[in-house]
C-alpha cells in the first residue's frame, strides 16, 4: 500500500523522462538558432541544474536552509582540478604541493569519482555536526554550520597557496584558462541522472520520512521517525550530486578559483531552487530555466551592445544581481513556495493511476496478546516546581484508560513523560518485561507508545494519505509483528475518503482531529496516548469521537490512554479513570466511582469538601 | 601581564562594534524571529554615507550624527519595503528574505555607485595612543568602549523605563497576547527597526573609523559577525548578544596575536570553525536564555 511500485516508481521514473526531454529538446532547440555562445550557455544552464538539483535532494526534502552547499562544490572543484590537471601543467602552478599531488595524472572520469569521494566524506562529517545541532526545518544553527562551512572552504582556499594557488589566479588546465569540455555526453548523463536521483529520492522511504519530519519534527519522532537519519541520507547524496556537478563545472570553465564557488553563485543557484519551488524537482529545474533565461536577458540588456538613453539609469552594470536577489525577494514575499509549489509534471499520471481505486471495506481485526504498560513513581520537577509527585499508572491493550484532572494538574506532563520527550526525576515506564526509561521519543514509537498531541501537530504539507503512509512505513520496519490494516481503511474509518489527496494543512479542526488519530493507528501501536481528542469539539462531534477512538483502537487491537476535559466523552468511552490534581494522583476506578468520589469533587468544584490528603 | 591588558581592551574594542551591531540583531529577532542577514547593509549605507560627506569636508564630528540618521532611516525603510510583507511567515521565508534584502541592496550600490572600493581619510585621533600606568593603549578603542557602554546603558534604560521599551520587551515576549493587550504591532516592529539602525549607525561609524573605505560589500563582514556573536548569545536575548559580542572580539584577538605566521590570513576562517563548532555543541549559543529572561 504505501510501498506502490506504480506511485513511487513507474510515475517519476517517466516524469523524469520527460523533464530531461523538455530542458534537453529546448536547450538544442535554442541552440540551434546561434553559435558558439549560446551553446556555452545551455552547457552552464544544464551544469547549473545539477548542482540546484543537488541542493533541491536536501533542502527541498529536509527544510533545512544550506547555504554551504556551494562550499562543499567549492571542495569538489579543487579536488578534481588538483587530480585532473596534468603534471606538467601543475609543475608550474602548484610544484610544492602536498602529498606530491603535483605528480599525480588521473584521467577526468577518476579525478571525478575522486572529487564526489572526498566531498561525500566531508559532507558525512558535517552532517553529524548537522545532526547533532538538532537540525530541522527552519533551524538557525544549522544554517549557520552551512554558512561556516562556505566561508572556511574559501578562506582555505585563498590561504592554502601551495595546493591551490590562492585566490588571485587559481588554477587553470590550460594556459589560456579556457573550456576544457570537449562533447557534452557527460553533461547529458549527469543531468539524467540527478533528474531521475532527485526525483525518486522524493518518493523514496527515506525522502517521504524526510518531509515528514520537515512537515514537524517533533510529531514525526513522536510516530517512530528519528530526522537525523533521513537527513545524514539526504545530504549524503544531495552533496554527492553536487560534487559531481561542481567537478563538471571546473571542466567545463577550464579553471578554478575561490570567487568561483562562493556567494555570488549561492545566490545565483539558491535562487534558482526557490522560485520555482524547492520541494519539487519541477520546480527546481523550471527555476534554472527561468533564472538562466532572465540572467542572460538582463546581461545582454546591462551590456555595452543595447543603448537606450532614456533607460540608461537601468541598463547599466549589477541588473543581473538586482534580477536576481528581487526574484527571490519578490518569490519569498509573493509566493514564497515557488512557482510549482510541490507539484512534479507527473501528477496527471499520478491521478490517472488512482481512478479506479475503490474505498475499501474495513478489515476484521486481527488477534493480539495482551499487554500492559506501567508508569511507576513517576516524579517530575521543572525548576523548584515538582509538576507530579510519585504517580503511578496502568493501562493495558484491551482497555481505554482515562487521565482527568484540572488545568495544571500534570496530565500532559505524564503522558510527555510516557513518550519521552519530558525525563522524569525519578519513576520509571514499563511495558511488559521492556523498560523504556532514557528511551528517546522516536524508539518509545518504535516500542508501540504512539500519542497525538493537544495543539495538533500534522504534517501540515503532506496529503492526508502521505500523513497515515509516513507513519506506516516505520511500522512496516518496525511494528511487523502488529496488524497493519490497510492505510486506506484507515482513512475511511476516519471519515476522510473522499479528502485523501488534501494537503493536512487544508482540513477543517474535526477532520484534522481524526487524522491524527489514524496517523497514531496507523503506526500499529500497543497503546494509543490521546491528548485532548475532543478539544475545540462540539457535543455531536465529540460524542462522534467515542466511537472513532473505539474503532480506531480494536483496528490495530492497541490499547488507549486518553486525557480529556469532556466529562461526557471521559465517562462514556473509559472503562477505569485516574484523576490527577497538583501532581498527585488523587483517585482512580470506574468512572461511576470516581464521579462520586468527595475528594475528585473537592479538586473540581474547589468546594466545600474535605481537605485533600 | 602589560600585553594581556592591551590585548583585553583591544578586544573589547572589537567587541563593543560587535555588541552593538549583535543587539540591533537580537533586537529584531525578538519582535518578529527573524534573523537579519540584511543588516549589514546599514553599514554599508553608512559606509557610502560617510564617503559622501567626506568629500565635502565635513567634520568626523558632523558626519556621525549623519550616518546615524541614515543608518535608522534605511533600516526603517527596509522593514517597510520588504520584512513586513512576510511577518509570522516560515523561518526559512524570513531567513531568504534577509537574503534577498541583502543581494538586492549590493546590486544597488554596484548599479548606483561603483563596484569599486572608494578610500576615504580618517581622523587622526584614532591612531593615538595614550600611556596607562606602562600600559599604551588606542584612543580609538577606548572611545569605542565609552560609547558602546553608554549606548548599552541607553538601550537598558530604554528598554526597562519608557512605554515604547516595555511594549518592545512585552512583543518580544509573546507578539500576539501583547496585541491582543492593545500594542500597536506596527509601531513595535517599526521601533525595532529604528533601534536597531541606530545601533548599527552607531557601529557603522566605528567600522568605518577602522577600515576607512566604502564598497558595496563594505556591511558583510560586519553583518556576520554581528550574527554570530548574537547567535553566540542565544539569539533573542540582549544581554547574551552584547555578552556574545565582547566574547567575539576577545577570541579573535587572542587569536590573531596567538596564530603563527603563516596561518595568520586564516583567522576568520578558524573563527568560523570555532563557531560552527559551538553551534554543533550548543545550538542555542552560549548563554541558555531562560524563557522569563527573553527580551
Amino acid at each position: 500500500m504505501s510501498r506502490d511500485p506504480i506511485r513511487h516508481l513507474a510515475v517519476p521514473a517517466i516524469g523524469s523522462a520527460l523533464l530531461f526531454t523538455l530542458l534537453v529538446a529546448g536547450g538544442l532547440l535554442y541552440t540551434s538558432f546561434g553559435g558558439l555562445a549560446r551553446e556555452g550557455l545551455v552547457t552552464q544552464m544544464f551544469i547549473n541544474a545539477i548542482i540546484v538539483l543537488g541542493i533541491q535532494i536536501y533542502v527541498g526534502n529536509t527544510g533545512v536552509l544550506s547555504i554551504g552547499h556551494i562550499g562543499f562544490g567549492s571542495i569538489a572543484g579543487y579536488a578534481f582540478a588538483v587530480c585532473a590537471i596534468s603534471p606538467k601543467r601543475k609543475g608550474g602552478q602548484i610544484p610544492d604541493a602536498p602529498w606530491n599531488l603535483a605528480e599525480v595524472d588521473l584521467t577526468p572520469l577518476e579525478s571525478g569519482m575522486v572529487a564526489v569521494g572526498l566531498t561525500v566524506i566531508v559532507a558525512f562529517v558535517i552532517g553529524l555536526g548537522l545532526a547533532r545541532s538538532g537540525a530541522q526545518s527552519g533551524a538557525v544553527a544549522a544554517t549557520v554550520i552551512t554558512l561556516a562551512l562556505l566561508f572556511v572552504v574559501h578562506e582555505v582556499a585563498r590561504n592554502w597557496i601551495d595546493l591551490t594557488r590562492g585566490g588571485k589566479t587559481g588554477l587553470s588546465f590550460s594556459p589560456l584558462g579556457n573550456a576544457t569540455l570537449q562533447g557534452r555526453g557527460w553533461v547529458y548523463i549527469l543531468l539524467a541522472g540527478s533528474i531521475l536521483v532527485a526525483r525518486l529520492f522524493r518518493e523514496s522511504r527515506t525522502g517521504r520520512l524526510a518531509q515528514a519530519a520537515r512537515e514537524d519534527d517533533l510529531a514525526a519522532r513522536s510516530m517512530g521517525i528519528s530526522p537525523p537519519v533521513q537527513q545524514m541520507v539526504a545530504l549524503v547524496l544531495s552533496v554527492a550530486v553536487v560534487s559531481a556537478g561542481s567537478a563538471l563545472r571546473v571542466f567545463e570553465l577550464g579553471s578554478i578559483n575561490p570567487r568561483l564557488f562562493f556567494f555570488d553563485y549561492t545566490l545565483l543557484t539558491l535562487t534558482m531552487l526557490i522560485v520555482g519551488g524547492r520541494s519539487s524537482v519541477s520546480g527546481a529545474l523550471a527555476g534554472v530555466v527561468i533564472i538562466t533565461a532572465g540572467s542572460e536577458l538582463t546581461r545582454q540588456l546591462s551590456g555595452p551592445n543595447v543603448e537606450v538613453a532614456a533607460l540608461d539609469w537601468l541598463l547599466r552594470e549589477g541588473l543581473t544581481d538586482i534580477f536576481l536577489g528581487g526574484a527571490m525577494l519578490g518569490f519569498m514575499i509573493l509566493r514564497p513556495s515557488g512557482l510549482f509549489g510541490d507539484l512534479e509534471v507527473d501528477r496527471w499520471l499520478m491521478r490517472f493511476s488512482r481512478r479506479r481505486e475503490i474505498e475499501p471495506d474495513r478489515p476484521p481485526v486481527g488477534a493480539v496478546s495482551k499487554g500492559t504498560l506501567t508508569a511507576r513513581g513517576v516524579t517530575v520537577d521543572f525548576g523548584g516546581f515538582r509538576a507530579l509527585d510519585g504517580v503511578t499508572i496502568e493501562a493495558s491493550t484491551d482497555e481505554i484508560v482515562g487521565l482527568i484532572g484540572p488545568n495544571g494538574a500534570g496530565k500532559t506532563t505524564l503522558l510527555n513523560v510516557v513518550t519521552g520527550l519530558v525525563e522524569p526525576s525519578s519513576g520509571s515506564v514499563e511495558m511488559g518485561p521492556q523498560v523504556l526509561d532514557d528511551t528517546p521519543a522516536h524508539e518509545v514509537a518504535r516500542a508501540g507508545v504512539v500519542r497525538t498531541f493537544q495543539n495538533l501537530r500534522l504534517f501540515g504539507g503532506l496529503t492526508v494519505r502521505e500523513n497515515l503512509e509516513a507513519s506506516r512505513l516505520i511500522a512496516q520496519r518496525h511494528r511487523a509483528d502488529r496488524p497493519q490494516p490497510p492505510v486506506a481503511a484507515l482513512v475511511v474509518q476516519a471519515g476522510l475518503w473522499e479528502l485523501r489527496d488534501r494537503r493536512a494543512s487544508q482540513l477543517d479542526y474535526g477532520n484534522a482531529r481524526r487524522l491524527e488519530l489514524a496517523r497514531a493507528a496507523a503506526a500499529a501501536p500497543d497503546f494509543l496516548f490521546l491528548d485532548e481528542p475532543t478539544s475545540g469539539m462540539g457535543d455531536a462531534e465529540s460524542v462522534a469521537m467515542i466511537e472513532q477512538v473505539r474503532a480506531m483502537a480494536s483496528m490495530v487491537g492497541a490499547g488507549v490512554v486518553v486525557i480529556d476535559h469532556d466529562l461526557n466523552f471521559i465517562t462514556g468511552i473509559c472503562d477505569r479513570i485516574y484523576v490527577l490534581d497538583q501532581g498527585l494522583l488523587i483517585a482512580a476506578g470506574t468512572p461511576e466511582e470516581v464521579s462520586t468520589d468527595p475528594v475528585v469533587q473537592a479538586a473540581y468544584l474547589g468546594a466545600s469538601a474535605p481537605a485533600n490528603q | 601581564m602589560i600585553e594581556v591588558v592591551q590585548q583585553v581592551v583591544d578586544g573589547l574594542g572589537r567587541g563593543g562594534i560587535y555588541a552593538l551591531i549583535a543587539l540591533g540583531i537580537a533586537l529584531i529577532f525578538g519582535v518578529m524571529h527573524l534573523v537579519n542577514f540584511a543588516h549589514g547593509e546599514l553599514i554599508t549605507v553608512g559606509a557610502y554615507t560617510s564617503y559622501w560627506l567626506f568629500n565635502t569636508d565635513l567634520d568626523w564630528w558632523l558626519v556621525t550624527p549623519i550616518v546615524v540618521v541614515v543608518a535608522v532611516l534605511t533600516s526603517v525603510v527596509i522593514e517597510f519595503v520588504a520584512f513586513r510583507w512576510v511577518r509570522g511567515a516560515s523561518d526559512f521565508t524570513m531567513l531568504m528574505t534577509s537574503f534577498g534584502v541583502h543581494f538586492v541592496v549590493q546590486a544597488l550600490f554596484v548599479m548606483y555607485v561603483s563596484a569599486n572600493f572608494r578610500q576615504f581619510p580618517r581622523p587622526g585621533w584614532i591612531f593615538n595612543t595614550v600611556r596607562v600606568g606602562g600600559v599604551s593603549l588606542e584612543v580609538f578603542d577606548l572611545v569605542v568602549v565609552s560609547v558602546t557602554l553608554a549606548s548599552l546603558l541607553a538601550v537598558y534604560w530604554l528598554l526597562q523605563r519608557t512605554l515604547f521599551g516595555i511594549s518592545l520587551r512585552a512583543a518580544a515576549e509573546d507578539f500576539d497576547a501583547a496585541r491582543l493587550m492593545g500594542i500597536r504591532s506596527n509601531r513595535v516592529i517599526r521601533g525595532a527597526f529604528a533601534l536597531s539602525g541606530l545601533l548599527a549607525g552607531v557601529a557603522a561609524v566605528f567600522w568605518l573609523m577602522r577600515s576607512g573605505q566604502a564598497s558595496p560589500t563594505a556591511g558583510l563582514t560586519p553583518m556576520l559577525k554581528g550574527v554570530l556573536a548574537a547567535l553566540i548569545g542565544g539569539l533573542g536575548s540582549l544581554s547574551g548578544a552584547v555578552l556574545g559580542g565582547i566574547v567575539l572580539g576577545l577570541v579573535e584577538v587572542l587569536l590573531i596575536s596567538r596564530l603563527p605566521g603563516g596561518i595568520a590570513g586564516l583567522t576568520d576562517g578558524i573563527v568560523f570553525l570555532l563557531i560552527a563548532l559551538l553551534f554543533v555543541f550548543r545550538p542555542q549559543g552560549l548563554i541558555t536564555v531562560r524563557h522569563a529572561e527573553r527580551v
